[in-house]
């Protein structure tokens, strides 16, 4: 746990690979290695995938994340022990991580870390009781300092109890009755359940209907010089001297063209001139009546026209 | 009442997309936003006074402007979420329970640089915050707010959640980005900086979560407005995160140049402290300690805690009172930073580990003469002499705990009766550990 690390009975590569190769987990896989420009991006991810079906990761997990990132194994085998989140051992049912940080522990995180301890007869530094229930190991910050001490129960993070389920209330801090109560409401959850619930790793991306990304969505549609193309503003019509029309307006000069449009009597707008970001006006001869409208167009994408502008007689 | 520009919706379930609109949210995805250009709109954040709520402090709009432009490669966009100074827990609240406005601010900054897809990086710890950022994200995209062309301007933007996995070094931009790629999470040689050469080698923008939730209020009530709300040179409101020995401990925003003993004891806000206030760490646990009297003269802003030679950094106000014992605080920091140090540099993997092995036998009752002068020495060398300031972050809290609480250092060192004798025992020192 943390980073002492123990050795451990590793499963057989046809163990973990009959548990990894099924076609949920590779759907999920590949979905994972869309979301980056470049397979060994999703190497993190992929090591949470199979920590979440194994419930830990052996070493032959590691390989197996390794093969669909395309990277070494030794190179994700170096990456998983750098993070400390990535179990490289089983933990009991309920893994119990108790924060000693600075606010937890002005707060008194110690004096419940020994509760713990004795509560349940095991060492903090990731003890395992011998009923294999619960896994008990103090971490630094959990990020929840406004409920110091805190505590997380698995994924949740639990201070109390209420109606029934772990939760963390505003201002309520973990005490040893607290604590106590949590681990009899685990004790109870263990009764009544066989198995621990399995939360997707991904944050409900996958499961409940979260976010998959866009339907299709993946970083091919990422482009070099990707620019929005912003929207002409202040389009204005004037009558020069010689009585043509001179067309100004402001636009952004970095995007790809500019099309002026025009149209009479209210019919569709047709291209009158493709014009560059860089010129700022156009003059030509148009009868009066006319209306025209700006487009600016920036790596194929077009931005909403511009104001309508019309000539006056 | 005062304004605020990033919590207003706490409380009020705008994690669904309905009621975040009915709020106001997503007011700016109109002429608002896409009627500026990328240029104008950067202006426009610099002229509001936004700062990096990160830590580091650095003006948002002049981060954006270095981003270059159509240098052949695309642009991305990472949301810093990985929330790992001790004390500091605003962002979790802020994901938990306004994800919209952060998608809403990422549009923006979109927007501003020509992002096609971005990154939230969130550190492993918060599925639930993950979990909501999701659900927002698939109500976001069903809605036409995310994907192809928005709204019809032709703008896409895909964002992407990524789940850190318990590194507090992933917080530093250049190893976030190693993370995002699948590497160890070391921090890089500086320069390149990330907007010229971040991510996958492409200009990559780096941004706190806090600062792209102010966004949508800036422009919605412009930048004047905003810059009012501060001093003047650090504009705006801060998101604070309050622990420690006060009455209620939270997430508070207030107007920046606020006095930090208004925040403690303001009705409204943490309503007091309990017992009698020893000491205050202003901005994160690497930020050095005020004492008592320090902190009543303190006013949060960039500026004032800097005249008090520390930092408003992350804005995680740690207040302790007399009761709490100083060596065991720094106990508790200097092991933080000997577990963190990412092994990359030599002066910090072995530095922070000496220095906590020898507070670790000061506590317990193993101190000797001179180890405080050892540790502050220890100190003094692996500072700047690292790629990234996790080491500095570890020597601040050292020279400012000792400094400031010597006495209880020296009496937790005489606590030993041989404290005179040498230490035969050479069992802690660099390179013994391992």
């Amino acid at each position: 746990m943390g980073h002492c690390h123990t050795k451990v009975d590793q499963p057989s590569t046809d163990e973990v690979f009959s548990k990894l190769e099924i076609p949920s987990v590779l759907e999920r896989a590949e979905e994972l290695v869309r979301r980056y420009p470049v397979p060994r991006s999703a190497l993190l991810p992929m090591l949470w995938l199979a920590q979440e079906v194994l419930g830990w990761l052996p070493q032959e997990a590691i390989r197996w994340a390794a093969g669909k990132c395309e990277v070494s194994p030794v190179h994700a085998y170096g990456v998983s022990m750098f993070y400390t989140m990535y179990k490289k051992e089983p933990t009991g049912r309920f893994f119990l991580q108790i924060c000693q940080n600075v606010s937890c522990h002005v707060l008194g995180a110690e004096d419940i870390i020994a509760h713990a301890e004795k509560t349940l007869e095991t060492t903090s530094h990731g003890g395992t009781t011998s009923d294999n229930l619960f896994t008990l190991l103090r971490v630094e910050c959990l990020g929840a300092c406004g409920n110091g001490p805190v505590m997380q129960v698995n994924d949740d993070f639990a201070t109390d109890v209420v109606d029934g389920a772990l939760a963390m209330p505003t201002g309520v801090s973990l005490t040893k009755e607290r604590f106590d109560k949590i681990v009899a409401w685990c004790r109870q959850q263990a009764k009544s359940q066989q198995k621990e619930p399995v939360r997707d790793a991904s944050g409900g991306a996958f499961r409940t209907g979260g976010h998959p990304g866009a339907k299709g969505a993946n970083t091919a549609a990422q482009k070099p010089d990707y620019a929005p193309a912003p929207p002409v503003l202040g389009l204005s019509v004037q009558k020069t001297e010689d009585g043509k029309v001179k067309v100004t307006w402001r636009a952004d000069a970095g995007v790809s063209a500019l099309h002026l449009e025009n149209r009479t009597n209210g019919t569709e707008f047709i291209s009158l001139a493709t014009l560059t970001g860089k010129d700022k006006e156009w003059v030509g001869e148009l009868p009066a009546g006319t209306e025209l409208r700006m487009v600016s167009e920036s790596q194929g994408r077009r931005a909403k026209p511009s104001n309508i502008a019309k000539v006056e007689a | 009442m005062a304004t605020l520009t990033v919590t207003q919706n706490f409380g009020k379930g705008a994690c669904d997309l309905g009621v975040y609109r009915s709020l106001g949210g997503y007011a700016s995805l109109g002429p608002r936003l896409f009627d500026l250009s990328q240029f104008e709109l950067i202006d426009l954040v610099s002229r509001s006074g936004l700062r990096g709520r990160g830590g580091a402090g650095f003006p948002t709009g002049m981060k954006w402007s270095f981003v270059p432009r159509n240098s052949g490669k695309p642009v991305y966009l990472v949301v810093n979420a990985d929330e790992g100074e001790p004390g500091t827990f605003k962002d979790h609240v802020l994901m938990l329970e306004d994800p919209h406005r952060l998608i809403e601010g990422m549009l923006i900054c979109g927007w501003a640089l020509g992002v096609r897809t971005a990154y939230i990086y969130v550190r492993g710890e918060f599925l639930p915050a993950i979990e909501a950022l999701n659900r927002a994200l698939k109500q976001a995209y069903d809605a036409g707010i995310l994907g192809e062309n928005i709204q019809g301007t032709g703008y896409s933007l895909d964002i992407y959640v990524h789940r850190g996995a318990g590194a507090y070094i992933c917080g530093e931009e250049t190893a976030l980005i190693n993370s995002l790629e699948g590497y160890k999470g070391q921090p890089r040689l500086k320069p390149p900086f990330p907007a010229v050469s971040g991510a996958w080698a492409s200009p990559t923008c780096v941004n706190n979560v806090e600062t792209l939730m102010a966004l949508p209020w800036i422009l919605e009530n412009g930048p004047a407005a905003y810059q009012a709300l501060g001093t003047p040179k650090s504009g705006g409101t801060k998101v604070f995160s309050v622990s420690g020995d006060v009455k209620r401990p939270g997430v508070y925003e207030v107007p920046m140049g606020t006095p930090l003993m208004e925040l403690l004891e303001s009705k409204d806000l943490c309503q007091g402290i309990v017992g009698e206030l020893k000491g205050v760490i202003p901005g994160g646990s690497s930020s050095p300690v005020l004492l008592a009297e320090e902190a009543r003269k303190a006013n949060l802003d960039y500026e004032a805690l800097a005249a008090l030679k520390t930092m408003l950094g992350s804005g995680a106000v740690i207040a302790f009172n007399t009761t709490r014992n100083a060596v065991g605080m720094l106990a508790s920091l200097t092991r933080f930073y000997a577990h963190e140090s990412c092994g990359q540099c030599t002066p910090c993997r072995e530095g922070t580990g000496y220095a906590d092995r020898i507070l670790k036998s000061v506590v317990a009752g193993k101190g000797r003469d001179g180890d405080l002068e050892h540790m502050l020495d220890l100190a003094a060398n692996f500072s700047y002499t690292t790629i990234c300031p996790l080491a500095i972050a570890d020597a601040w809290p050292i020279e400012n705990f000792i400094g400031k609480f010597r006495p209880e250092f020296e009496k937790a060192v005489s606590a030993n009766p041989g404290h005179a004798s040498p230490r035969m025992d050479d069992d802690f020192r660099p390179g013994a550990f391992w």
